[in-house]
């Protein structure tokens, strides 16, 4: 069966935030037309007939950065290769400065039911050191505004920023809650290679934060999401009930997608593909005829199930033991050997009900723990 | 046309690193027009690929010279001695073979603590020595003072030394004159029965085994049948020749001379340094005093980091000993190593000599375990002495009558203003002071007794590091002595590491027990639990170290491209942790079993 999902990448920022390492390109707003016209001949030479899907995700970058044409543009060519299923699911990156009541009406009206907002952060010390170009008033507009419109709201939050203190996260997960939004992401920052960050963490002008306070932040945000009603369902993912983030669910399932744009990884036809990475490279391969893919891998079945195993386990829910190994044709203890017998008597997973899943303790160690299930 | 004995001259060139020897060996090899000048490659004599690249003389080698001196054809064999104290016994043989020794110091660096060894051990050897002061050609030589310094430390009689230079070639016809008028023609009667040393050997991939020799006694011919005393194995000399310096093959080496022979032996262990080859037949002459078997001083385990590479890494260390009669391994069982052996070296340069031959001809993935020297022990209840190679075969002190460790004399020689430096380091190490002495106004040497162990690990570099680089020093093994040793456990979550125990002096063990664990605190990788790394002797804990438990390791965003880039990193993550080396539950690296050689700094 062909993927039921899609996803887009839209490049194009305003300027690029210092930690911040996805497939951008700032200050290039002269190549809009010509990504959408690109995007028109990957689509076509790789999608070949339209597919119905169930979700779709425009991601970036900052997909609301394109002008209202190119957006209109961008739905257009998504409607006529990817019609919708009854009951699904459409959602779009968005900049929080961005989102005018124009822009949500627009996004309505093309057919979007989700937007997730970037705020970041709602106090504005932290908001000028992660170089974001809004504060706390535009935040609360723009969630009015998608409201206005009947948009489903997320709202994407970051911790661990150098200087911030335990308490200074909890307000910014006091200020979220207040805006009831139907889903949350948490994330804690990260310094990865190729950012201003990492630069300025190596001259030692940026500190990390301890580990310690990074564990307590993120329990914190486990623990007050969780008591005003937000599931915990993925590692960094919170959401009322019926609110799930359903495109991603697909991947931690292990489930195929369509994706173009520059930098977009796809997943068809039991093969992973990700295109290249540069924007311009990515334009020139498309438009000379050629195909934009980068890298690509086939895995076998066992590599497969290994990978849904992990990807699986860090959903809260974990997994059933039996259709897995239906699914997959590997159960799990053949997967994961001694090291997930120790994991499970070192209390890092619990096997319950026929289920198996991450604890608390295993929950903030996870990463230490997929390797051992990843090879032999 | 055989040549008399009254015309042949074998000497040596010693010295200590650097002074020139091979640089003045070329030039003198290139004097007597034994090669022409373009087709000398640098450094003749050194011409195997990892002496090139460590710079220095490991194997022994002789170049036969022919030189006319007063209208007369001398054969002056040029013996190449090794210049590292590991392979001080086929110095020794190297200088039986001679009559003479040219004693080469460096006109700038003066005498230095090699010069003083190895000029001692000729010098016991009743050699004749030639005194030169090399290198004069440098603009800072001070001739005059290093001649006091040779008349100093050695009772060089100064009329006698000459000047040259390698560099610049002054001086080499009267090195030359000098080694034919002063250093004796060889003794022996070329009548007598055959009498030969063997002082060396290297194994040809064509033609088995090259033996190199000196004939003492009687000749030696092709086609003859001789017997190698020490195994009364007998072969039949194919070829045999002098080294000119490429192999020249000829029909006999008569008593006095110097060269190889080449009787199809197929490995290197028939052939004996030290060895005597007479005839065959029970008419044979008697064996020359002085042979010793290969005294292995420092052991290490070497084990696969793969276990499925066992049988690869044994072939590897068959194929090197080979090479290397005085390499020596067994196999051996680790609870955390799994299988691996037992090596034996003649000290620590040997040592990782091989192991580099290891890694450059092998591509097995080593574990290697910390170095140790070889102990004694005498038994309480029988009395009976029996030699440690490794820790992990120290009984328990209740059994131990005496625990013995090997004692070396070192010299040590360096500017004066360093020597309360220098000493501090021998007393730090439970050196004895033996004897100290002034060479010049400015530089002096001092003698201590140090344990053997305490030698090898490092103090050359302390030594290096305190007297800014001026400081030298040799040593020779004196014996074994008694002293309070003891066998330091480490224990890793309550599980005793055997590839990671120590031996060492009880006095030191609290500061080497922290140190060890503190280094291993510092190479374990943090895990889900607490590992406790412990240091004890017998059931008493002396040192430990906590390594805390991981507290937050997860990753936050994993959307479509991130699944394939995060498991590609696990599945990285996880090839990492196969290499290293499972204790009950905790992981730890390969470098850490290296770890255990931390001494500690707050001596
Ligand atoms: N100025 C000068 N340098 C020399 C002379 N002989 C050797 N050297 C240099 O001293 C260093 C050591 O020489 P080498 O022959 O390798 O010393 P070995 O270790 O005793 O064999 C090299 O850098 C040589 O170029 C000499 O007569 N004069
Ligand atoms: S707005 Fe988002 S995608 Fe664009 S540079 Fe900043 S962090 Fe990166």
């Amino acid at each position: 069966m062909p993927p039921r999902a899609a996803y887009i990448h839209v490049p194009f920022c305003r300027h690029r935030c210092g930690y911040c390492n996805f497939t951008v390109i700032a200050g290039r707003d002269d190549l809009q037309a010509a990504y959408i016209t690109a995007l028109e001949s990957e689509l076509a030479a790789s999608i070949v007939v339209p597919h119905e899907v169930d979700t779709l995700f425009i991601g970036g970058g900052t997909p609301t950065h394109l002008t209202a044409q190119n957006l209109q543009r961008l739905c257009a060519l998504l409607h006529a290769w990817f019609p919708t299923a009854e009951n699904y699911e459409w959602s779009v990156e968005a900049n929080p400065r961005d989102i005018t009541s124009k822009v949500a009406h627009l996004l309505q009206a093309q057919g979007v039911t989700r937007v997730s907002l970037g705020a970041q952060s709602f106090a504005s010390g932290k908001l000028v050191m992660l170089e974001r170009d809004h504060d706390a008033g535009i935040i609360r507009d723009a969630v009015g505004a998608l409201r206005d419109s009947g948009l489903v709201v997320a709202l994407d939050l970051i911790f661990g920023a150098p200087g911030e203190s335990l308490s200074h996260w909890q307000d910014d997960l006091r200020q979220a809650l207040a805006l009831a939004p139907e889903h949350l992401s948490t994330y804690g920052l990260t310094f990865e290679k190729g950012t201003t960050f990492w630069g300025r963490l190596d001259k030692g002008e940026l500190q990390t934060l301890p580990e310690e306070l990074e564990r307590e932040m993120y329990l914190a945000a486990i623990d007050m999401l969780t008591a005003a009603g937000y599931e915990h369902y993925e590692v960094s993912n919170f959401a009322l009930v019926g609110q799930r983030c359903r495109h991603n669910e697909n991947y931690w399932l292990g489930g195929e997608y369509f994706a173009a744009g520059p930098g977009a990884a796809r997943y068809v036809a039991g093969r992973r593909e990700m295109n290249h990475r540069s924007t311009t490279t990515w334009l020139a391969r498309v438009t000379a005829g050629e195909s934009p893919t980068a890298e690509f891998e086939e895995l076998s079945p066992e590599d497969r199930a290994r990978e849904r195993l992990v990807f699986r386990l860090r959903r809260l829910e974990g997994l059933e033991i039996d259709a897995f190994a239906c699914e997959t044709g590997y159960r799990v203890e053949q997967l994961g050997g001694d090291a997930l017998a120790q994991f499970i008597e070192q209390g890092l997973l619990a096997r319950e009900d026929g289920r198996l899943r991450l604890t608390r303790r295993g929950l903030l160690v996870s990463d230490a723990m997929w390797p051992y299930f990843l090879r032999t | 046309m055989p040549i008399d004995k009254e015309h042949i001259r074998n000497f040596c060139i010693i010295a200590h690193i650097d002074h020139g020897k091979s640089t003045l060996a070329d030039r003198l090899i290139e004097h007597t027009g034994t090669v022409a000048r373009r087709k000398m490659q640098e450094q003749l004599l050194d011409d195997m690929e990892l002496e090139r690249q460590r710079g220095i003389t490991i194997k022994a080698r002789a170049v036969c010279l022919r030189y006319i001196y007063n209208n007369e054809v001398y054969e002056i064999n040029l013996i190449d001695t090794p210049g590292h104290v590991d392979f001080h016994y086929e110095v020794s043989r190297s200088l039986a073979c001679c009559e003479g020794a040219l004693l080469l110091v460096d006109a700038s660096q003066g005498v230095e603590a090699q010069t003083v060894a190895n000029a001692i051990a000729a010098m016991n050897a009743n050699l004749t020595i030639v005194p030169a002061v090399n290198k004069v050609d440098l603009v800072n030589a001070r001739f005059d003072e290093v001649v006091v310094e040779m008349e100093q430390t050695l009772g060089i009689d100064p009329s006698e030394v000459l000047k040259c230079s390698g560099k610049s070639g002054i001086g080499v016809d009267d090195i030359l004159s000098a080694v034919i008028e002063r250093v004796p023609p060889p003794q022996g009667d070329p009548n007598a029965t055959l009498q030969a040393m063997v002082f060396d050997s290297h194994y040809d991939a064509y033609r088995g085994v090259v033996t190199y020799v000196r004939v003492m006694n009687g000749v030696i011919k092709k086609g003859q049948k001789v017997k190698f005393l020490k195994g009364g194995n007998v072969h039949e000399v194919l070829e045999l020749g002098q080294f000119v310096p490429a192999q020249r093959p000829c029909e006999e080496l008569t008593t006095g001379e110097v060269g190889y022979i080449i009787c199809n032996i197929k490995s290197i262990k028939q052939v004996h340094i030290g060895d005597t080859i007479s005839i065959a037949g029970d008419q044979s002459a008697k064996a020359l005093p002085g042979y010793q078997a290969p005294k292995r001083m420092v052991y290490c385990g070497l084990y696969p980091s793969d276990g499925q590479d066992f049988s690869e890494l044994r072939d590897a260390l068959e194929k090197l000993s080979i090479n290397d009669p005085s390499f020596e391994f067994e196999p051996e069982t680790s609870d955390a190593l799994g299988f691996g052996f037992r090596c034996g070296f003649l000290g620590m340069l040997h040592m990782e000599i091989v192991q580099q031959r290891l890694e450059q001809e092998s591509d097995v993935d080593l574990v290697q375990t910390a170095p140790n020297v070889t102990y004694e022990i005498k038994y309480k209840r029988t009395g009976e002495v029996v030699q440690i190679h490794k820790p992990q075969d120290v009984p328990d002190s209740g059994d131990i009558e005496e625990f013995r460790q090997p004692i070396v004399r070192v010299n040590l020689i360096q500017p004066s203003e360093y020597i309360g430096t220098v000493m501090k380091l021998c007393q730090d190490r439970r050196g004895v002071l033996v004897r100290q002495e002034y060479i010049s106004p400015t530089r002096s040497m001092i003698v201590y007794d140090l344990p053997l162990a305490e030698v090898i690990y490092d103090l050359h570099d302390k030594l290096k590091s305190a007297t800014r680089g001026y400081g030298t020093m040799d040593y020779e093994l004196l014996g074994y002595v008694a002293a309070d040793l003891a066998r330091m456990d480490i224990l890793v979550n309550g599980n005793r590491v055997d590839a990671l125990a120590v031996i060492c002096n009880r006095a030191d063990a609290d500061r080497r027990g922290r140190a060890v664990c503190k280094k291993l605190k510092a190479e374990i990788e943090r895990h889900m639990f607490e590992v406790a790394v412990q240091a004890a002797i017998g059931t008493r804990v002396i040192a430990r170290e906590t390594v805390p438990a991981l507290r937050k390791n997860v990753t936050a965003k994993c959307y479509g491209g991130d699944i394939s880039r995060k498991r590609k990193l696990w599945a990285k993550q996880k090839e990492g942790k196969k290499r290293m080396k499972a204790i009950g539950q905790v992981e730890i690296p390969q470098k850490a079993f290296m770890a255990v050689l931390d001494t500690g700094d707050d001596k």
